[in-house]
């Protein structure tokens, strides 16, 4: 069982176009798609909506820097500073080029920082890239099959 | 002063140290009898007393005034005369002698309280011989002080004045002369009878009168010498038994002078004088001398009439040189307001001087000026050249800074700067700022003069030591070099006021760069809050109209008409141009915040990364690259990586067309710069334009024949900038462009 990709973002339009990209890349993760920072930790945590949810750590996890409620970066800090939580691959996905976030993503120990470029077919690139070095590279799961995934329902 | 006194010196230094105002003696045309205030007894008399009292000195003592000569003249009852506070002899009334002598009978008595005694002087009183005949003066000095206020310079003043005094007196010669800052004196006013030598035009020196001499002049004015051939009588006894000291007589009209002096006037060929002091300002300023080749006597009331004549004139030359000095001083004010109403224009003050040239002269009565700033010299009018001004302030520098620094002789005063001397006499000198080596400098020219000694100037040194008079007043031709004109110290005190003015406008130009510093980092911050959200909120949409313009293209193409697609294109380009537009931007403004990472770059390098770079927008057109070996140059490699890249972009877009196409990229070494440029054969542009070239969204083409965001030039531009270097252009409509950077060269070890 390949383990999941948690994408967490909050604008509607980024989450279909990055699903479409993450459907290109073709790749066999499950995406299970959270829209604020809080959902995001209770999922992590597995605590209030996700205490059920099954145990295990998501492949990587996409994460926009601006979300309602805790925002990217506090939700990377909860991630680093988590013991459990500690090694899940992160990525920044953001629209800002701004040095101040980038530094501070970085301080806090993100994996990666990708700048979703305005060219869609940049920005399937950029994702697809990123799911395979983390979601199948990362983690080559033994005898893992390519599935053709349709986006999330 | 130097400390190499030469035996000149030393000896002037002697006869400077004579007590002259303690002689002990006085001249015999008169006697004296010291009294004590209280019971009017004599406590001294002098000598020749015996020819008017029939008694020697040593007699008259512990007599009273009365006993010795008169009882119907009450002393004390005169002495209610004697204002509380004169210190001058006063004249309190004349009294007829006990036993007449053979030339008089009736003796004029002047008292004045010193020393703590009442000093009274007996002089004989002679037959009027002057032209008022009954000693009324009154009308000749109202005709004077009426003639006076006529005249308009002061020579024409002293010239009316001598005239007067040799009618009053009857010297045959009458002379003024003025003392100059060292004290020698020029005679610029006389009258003298046949057969007297002029002095008119010619200087006597300062040792002529030595220092202590000056002070008794300045505090007594007129001094009488019957005869110069006199024999002092002394006083008896010797010292004044209040004070055990010889008696002062530093206002006492009898007075005896100096041997040195009488030889002086015998040498001179004058048997007898009269000083009148010419005092302004509480200072000697000059002196009235009348000669006489005979022994001659002046009496009281010609004296009193002299006395006053020499007053009105003294006010008379302190009025016109107050009048001149206020004059002075509100031309030198008007200039001032000019020169800083200049500054306040120009914004800066080098800039607002050097816009009012004659102004900065003629304030110092200059014929050069320089400004000195930080960044640049500039000369006006006649100066040393550029190398000598700049060695003169780094000499200033190390002078003290408060202060104005003047010097009406360079080769003297400043002995570091040799070569000053071959340019100008004088100098003056003022920092506006130290720390910022901002200075004010004017310039004189040397003037050499020629100055008409009487006699030359060094006396007779005697084999004592003392000071022999010279015997020859013949004119004596020196020529004095290397001074320039004087400044005057109104100039000197006006330049300071200049300093302060220009320092209130240079503090307030501070404050308000603060101020406007404050303001930009306020700005600042705006501005980056700005792009932050441009970046997160404007980039998101683009994107999305990007991101669906190209799925819809992707998956419903095949539902839409030829038009119908071409107007997704359109959207998508547009997109597409938007959010390169929205990133040129954000680039742009990082440009001006992120810090510079200097370091060596090679340009060529550079040049050849980017050519690749850019391969494909030329692919398929010809292009004559002609890249010149290219020095290295210390930068952000960065930065300058971007600005190549956009020039070099420029010019192969804007060649496109040309079959083929030429792209010269060459250096160009200057003394404080690199010059870098890039030259194509392009369709150039109109240098009409040429100042918008660099501009954000400043755009000459349509975006049909060249697109472009109109931000690649302003971001050279602004990249340039921060390196300290600048930025331009040249170019024709259809003949091609060239783009130029200049970078600053910094010496090999930065």
């Amino acid at each position: 069982m390949l383990k999941p990709i948690l994408l967490v973002e909050d604008n509607p339009r980024d989450l279909e176009l990055t699903l479409v990209a993450l459907e290109r890349s073709q790749l066999a993760n499950e995406v299970i798609v959270l829209r604020d920072g809080a959902d995001a930790l209770d999922y992590l945590l597995r605590r209030n909506g996700y205490a059920e949810r099954d145990d295990g750590n998501p492949a990587v996890l996409l994460l926009d820097l601006k979300l309602p409620k805790v925002d990217g970066l506090e939700v990377l800090k909860a991630v680093r500073e988590t013991p459990e939580l500690r090694s899940i691959p992160t990525v920044m996905l953001t629209s800002s080029r701004e040095e101040p976030d980038l530094l501070r993503a970085y301080e806090l120990g993100v994996n990666a920082y990708v700048v979703k470029p305005v060219e869609f077919k940049e920005f399937v690139t950029a994702i697809s890239d990123l799911g395979i070095f983390w979601a199948v590279l990362n983690e080559p799961p033994p005898g893992s099959l390519r599935l053709t995934r349709r986006g999330n329902n | 002063m130097t400390t190499a006194h030469t035996a000149f010196d030393q000896a002037v230094e002697r006869c400077a140290q004579e007590p002259i105002q303690v002689p002990g003696s006085i001249q015999p045309q008169g006697f004296m009898l010291v009294l004590d205030e209280q019971d009017l007894c004599v406590l001294q008399a002098s000598e020749n007393a015996e020819r008017w009292l029939g008694a020697a000195a040593p007699e008259l003592l512990g007599r009273t005034f009365a006993e010795l000569i008169s009882d119907s003249f009450d002393l004390r009852a005169q002495m209610q005369y004697l204002p509380v506070d004169e210190v001058f002899p006063f004249h309190i009334g004349d009294v007829e002698l006990r036993q007449p002598s053979p030339d008089c009978s009736h003796m004029r008595v002047l008292v004045h309280r010193h020393d703590q005694v009442l000093i009274t002087e007996f002089e004989p009183i002679r037959t009027a011989s002057g032209p008022s005949g009954h000693g009324d003066y009154y009308p000749l000095v109202r005709a004077f002080v009426g003639s006076v206020l006529k005249v308009s310079c002061i020579v024409e003043l002293l010239q009316q004045s001598v005239l007067q005094i040799k009618r009053i007196t009857g010297f045959g010669r009458v002379k003024a002369y003025r003392f100059d800052a060292e004290g020698n004196g020029e005679v610029l006013a006389e009258v003298a009878d046949p057969g007297y030598p002029s002095y008119l035009g010619l200087c006597f020196p300062a040792s002529d009168i030595p220092r202590q001499a000056r002070e008794l002049y300045r505090v007594n004015r007129i001094r009488v010498i019957e005869d110069a051939n006199y024999i002092a009588s002394p006083l008896y006894p010797h010292s004044n038994p209040r004070t055990g000291k010889p008696l002062d007589m530093s206002y006492a009209a009898l007075r005896a002078v100096s041997p040195v002096h009488l030889q002086y006037m015998r040498n001179m060929g004058t048997l007898a004088s009269t000083s009148l002091s010419i005092v302004v300002d509480g200072k000697l300023w000059g002196l009235i001398s009348c000669h006489h080749d005979q022994p001659h006597a002046v009496d009281l009331p010609t004296r009193t009439a002299c006395e006053l004549l020499a007053s009105v004139l003294s006010l008379q030359i302190e009025s016109r040189e107050a009048h001149t000095g206020t004059q002075t001083m509100l031309d030198m004010r008007q200039r001032i307001v000019r020169m800083l109403a200049s500054m306040a224009d120009h914004d800066s003050v080098s800039a607002g001087l050097n816009a009012l040239p004659q102004v900065l002269l003629d304030f110092a009565s200059a014929t050069g000026a320089a400004i000195i700033s930080a960044e640049r010299c500039d000369l006006i009018g006649v100066t040393p050249p550029a190398a000598q001004v700049n060695a003169l302030v780094h000499w200033l520098s190390q002078q003290d800074a408060e202060s104005v620094f003047s010097s009406d002789n360079v080769r003297r005063d400043i002995q570091d700067l040799p070569e000053l001397a071959k340019h100008v006499g004088g100098v003056l000198a003022v920092a506006i700022s130290q720390i910022h080596s901002h200075y004010l400098v004017w310039f004189r020219p040397e003037q050499v003069r020629t100055v008409n000694w009487a006699g030359r100037p060094e006396k007779a040194i005697s084999a004592a030591g003392s000071l022999n008079p010279r015997h020859s007043f013949e004119r004596w031709q020196e020529d004095v070099g290397g001074y320039c004109e004087p400044w005057d110290p109104l100039i000197i005190e006006g330049v300071a006021e200049l300093r302060i003015a220009v320092l209130g406008i240079v503090l307030r130009k501070a404050e308000e760069l603060a101020q406007l510093a404050g303001e930009l980092r306020q700005s600042n911050k705006e501005l980056e809050a700005f792009s932050y959200s441009v970046s997160h909120d404007l980039r998101a949409p683009l994107r999305h109209i990007a991101g669906y313009t190209e799925l819809l293209t992707e998956v419903e193409s095949e539902n839409f008409s030829e038009r119908g697609q071409r107007f997704l294109k359109h959207i998508e380009e547009a997109a597409h141009f938007a959010g390169t537009l929205v990133d040129n931007l954000l680039n742009f403004s990082q440009m001006g915040r992120s810090a510079l990472r200097m370091s060596d770059v090679d340009l060529n390098a550079l040049v050849e990364t980017i050519r690749n770079e850019l391969a494909p927008d030329f692919a398929g057109r010809t292009i004559i690259w002609d890249v010149e070996k290219l020095p290295k140059v210390i930068a952000d490699p960065a930065f300058i990586n971007l600005a190549l890249h956009n020039l070099i972009a420029n010019a192969i877009k804007y060649t496109r067309g040309r079959e083929p196409a030429r792209i010269e990229i060459r250096a160009k070494q200057h003394p404080h710069e690199t010059e870098i440029y890039i030259r194509d054969n392009g369709v150039g542009f109109d240098m009409a334009y040429a100042n918008k070239l660099f501009g954000v969204f400043q755009r000459l083409h349509r975006m049909e024949d060249f697109e472009g965001t109109g931000i690649g030039l302003a971001s050279v531009r602004r990249i340039i900038e921060r390196h300290d270097g600048r930025v331009w252009a040249d170019g024709e409509i259809n003949q091609g462009a060239s783009f130029h950077f200049a970078l600053p060269r910094h010496s090999s070890n930065t």
